[in-house]
């Protein structure tokens, strides 16, 4: 296609955080024109986290909220005053789909539910991302991502599986997951109203979609009674498999042998020849002295250059690229995955580019995320038509700003 | 009751891992006409085909059928490795000139291009390449991959909004597109705030923190199993009421700067608290007091609870060995169908008969 596929499409997100964010970046991505609502009394807290050291404006300058906030536009607007609602129900009137992310009750006590929003636009979409959903008896429960993980699921079946310990991700993974399903429920739903010409009221518990993640141990569970296994960074199909320390400080390789002949390559690599005639069976009853084989390899290569060698001879390894040198590997360089955008008030630095890459469409980063309040006029004036001088007013009561009310809290 | 959304879209799942089914067994509970081709034996476990394949025709075909069901269908989806597809007669590029409306969608671990395009790789060489595995894990332990096969699953999940987005980018336009997913930059892209702080802060890598990322963010051993907790700074006023220590009023407990050197001190407080309440306690506790805890469920515990019965989140598949219940719909709000497991190559005449038109 020659336009992104949702080219022509405006969002109203009302979205914060991490999971709402990362759902409407990817609507950005594929083209939607997305219009990031805050109050200058209530606004996205990730605004002022880890802001770029001595930026006057902080809640311009964080990197955290740039990466994820990149190609949208921002409208301040108070939605608890009344004429804050009533511009926010004008937008609506214009728009395509509204997301948000707030707790269960928060929308509905703004007087901003399904049916005040579909009253205003027959076909709206309106995607809630609650953590527990809108309905049932856990719905006013809290939750960030890692709650999200545990109430999931995921979390118990994570664990070294020596000491019986779960382990939750490194990250907020709940967030990223109730985001990407957020960003499929709109694209499903824009199929819906243009095959029916209707709108939908999608609603997207954040730990429903965590379960998805691992719908086989459902499987086990409900067969056969099995509860959690934590396999470490073994596998129960491929052996040997692990983790292995290479040269160098917190260097480390994944390994991981799918075959007898991918074993013997690199029983050969590693020095292990004596071994080499092991079968699945006898690898897996001997992994742990084949690890300290392969481990005392490792310890003298340089990972970079151990990945190469063991994908030269077909084995499936990886290093553990960290949150630093993942932006230095060659590959996602070769495909230009890190882009450098200009920023008004930041040093530039590499950002992730869509891993969504529509070969034809060719989606690419085209703006630093919005400044606070940075796009008032051009959709109060431009596109709702308010009269110029009525922005003064709209800041004098603090409907609209360009700079946070209480810039402290966050 | 609206018909299902994506009644009569007919979807092509050429067979490999985890990454096309899960995708296409989401489209297919949206009411998609999906034709599984199979892929090499054993690529998935008896308990992934379970989950994974419910709802879906299942076909033999190849050569010049394989090619016209291509043609015939509205999104061709597919994670073998890069060329695969063009050794099968399905060269990406020319099925959509000969098709302009139809949606490729490919998920490979590293992608179509680059100098590691052609790696191999498991769940956990993608998972390690994608940065996560970094993060992850106690810090004097090795990274640590998490449970199931996260880095394919999630790359299936970006697969599915990406072969919706294209389809109705296809609807609109007229013309599909051949979308490139690899599983290394789904997982690169949503690094979450240490990413950028690497990055731009100059702060080297962020290493794994283990269970506690700091005293107030993180899971701790309960009586009867474990849970978490995870404050915002404003909530952390909250959780000290609960906690109901009154050393916690001093301002090195109080003041967030001077809490981050307490930490340890308040982990050993937050630990005490947690070892004397049950997963049951915490949780009722934390929407009364507007505090997020949470307690580490597992596969058993959501098949009992309440508030997702309630919600009629499960679906139910008859497998030879009794009924599987496995998480359903991923949001309310359009219909879903839940459905049974079909045998390979059951459906193989009847596809081609449908697919193809008369003659066959």
């Amino acid at each position: 296609m020659r336009k992104l596929p949702l080219a022509g499409i405006r969002v109203v997100d009302l979205t914060m955080m991490w999971a709402g964010p990362y759902a409407t970046r990817i609507l950005a991505e594929m083209g939607a024109e997305v219009i990031k609502v805050e109050s200058p009394s209530a606004w996205d807290n990730i605004r002022t986290l880890i802001p770029q050291p001595g930026a006057p404006d902080p809640w311009n300058s964080s990197y955290y909220f740039n990466d994820y906030n990149r190609d949208k536009k921002s409208l301040t607007l108070d939605l608890a005053q009344a004429r804050g609602r009533e511009l926010a129900i004008e937008l609506v009137k214009r728009s395509d789909v509204v997301i948000e992310n707030y707790r269960a009750d928060v929308l509905d006590n703004l007087d901003l539910s399904y049916d005040v929003l579909k009253a205003a636009k027959e076909d709206i979409i309106l995607v809630s991302m609650a953590g527990f959903g809108k309905t049932g008896a856990e719905r006013d429960h809290v939750g960030f991502g890692p709650i999200i993980e545990q109430m999931g699921g995921a979390t118990s079946l994570t664990g070294y599986g020596d000491d019986g310990v779960p382990y939750k991700t490194g990250l907020s993974y709940g967030d990223p997951v109730g985001g990407l399903a957020a960003a499929g429920a709109v694209a499903l739903a824009l199929i819906h109203r243009r095959r029916t010409g209707k709108g939908s009221f999608i609603d997207l518990a954040q730990r429903e979609t965590m379960a998805l993640m691992n719908g086989e141990a459902f499987v086990a569970a409900s067969l056969r009674g099995q509860g959690p296994v934590h396999h470490g960074n073994r596998s129960p199909r491929y052996a040997p498999q692990g983790v292995y320390r290479c040269e160098g400080v917190e260097q480390w390789l994944a390994i991981s042998v799918r075959t007898d002949a991918e074993w013997r390559a690199l029983a050969a690599i590693a020095g292990a020849d004596d071994l080499a005639s092991l079968e699945e069976e006898a690898r897996r009853s001997f992994h742990d002295q084949i690890d300290a084989r392969i481990e005392a390899w490792a310890l003298t290569q340089d990972p970079q250059a151990a990945m190469e060698t063991l994908q030269a001879a077909g084995i499936p390894a990886g290093r553990v690229l960290n949150t630093e040198n993942i932006h230095d590997d060659p590959h996602l360089g070769a495909r230009g995955f890190w882009v450098a955008l200009p920023h008004p008030r930041m040093e530039p630095w590499r950002q992730p580019s869509s891993a969504w890459r529509f070969v034809e469409a060719n989606p690419h980063l085209r703006r630093h995320a919005p400044l606070f309040g940075e796009h008032n006029r051009e959709l109060l004036v431009g596109l709702l038509g308010l009269p110029e001088a009525e922005l003064e007013t709209l800041a004098a009561s603090g409907i609209i700003g360009d700079a946070p009310i209480n810039p402290g809290v966050g | 009751m609206d018909e299902l959304p994506l009644h009569g879209v007919r979807v092509l799942e050429i067979g490999g891992g985890i990454p096309a089914a899960f995708a296409s067994r989401l489209l297919a509970g949206f009411g998609a006409d999906v034709v599984r081709t199979e892929g090499p034996a054993g690529a998935l476990t008896a308990d992934e085909e379970v989950y994974l394949l419910a709802n879906k025709r299942r076909v033999t075909a190849a050569g010049d059928d394989l090619r016209d069901l291509a043609l015939a269908a509205d999104i061709l989806i597919e994670d073998r490795t890069p060329g695969t597809l063009d050794g099968m007669g399905l060269v990406p590029q020319r099925l959509r000139r000969r098709k302009p409306a139809l949606v490729i969608v490919s998920i490979t671990p590293f992608g179509q291009s680059g100098p590691c395009a052609h790696y191999q790789a498991t769940n956990i060489v993608s998972f390690a390449m994608g940065g996560i595995m970094s993060l992850t894990g106690h810090p004097a332990l090795p990274p640590l991959v998490t449970g199931g096969s996260q880095a394919q699953v999630l790359g299936g999940l970006n697969a599915f909004g990406a072969a919706l987005a294209a389809y109705y980018g296809s609807l609109v336009q007229g013309e599909g597109d051949w979308v490139d997913i690899s599983l290394q930059e789904c997982a690169a892209g949503m690094l979450e705030l240490y990413g950028a702080m690497s990055e731009s802060a100059k702060v080297g890598p962020v290493m794994r923190s283990g269970n506690q990322l700091r005293a107030v963010w993180g899971i701790y051993p309960c009586a009867d199993g474990y849970a978490g907790v995870c404050c915002l700074e404003r909530q952390v006023k909250a959780f000290f009421n609960l906690l109901g220590d009154p050393e916690l009023t001093e301002p090195r407990f109080a003041d967030p700067t001077e809490r981050a050197l307490n930490d340890d001190e308040l982990q050993a407080k937050v630990f005490a608290w947690f070892l004397e309440r049950t997963k049951a306690e915490i949780l009722e506790l934390g929407p009364k007091h507007r505090v997020p805890l949470g307690a580490v469920l597992t596969p058993a515990d959501l098949l009992a609870s309440g508030s997702l019965a309630e919600r009629q989140f499960f679906d139910t598949v008859p497998t030879p060995a009794g009924a599987a219940r496995i998480p359903g719909r991923p949001f309310l709000g359009l219909p879903w169908q839940g459905d049974g497991l079909h045998q390979p190559a059951a459906d193989t005449s009847a596809v081609l008969a449908e697919w193809l038109g008369g003659g066959r």
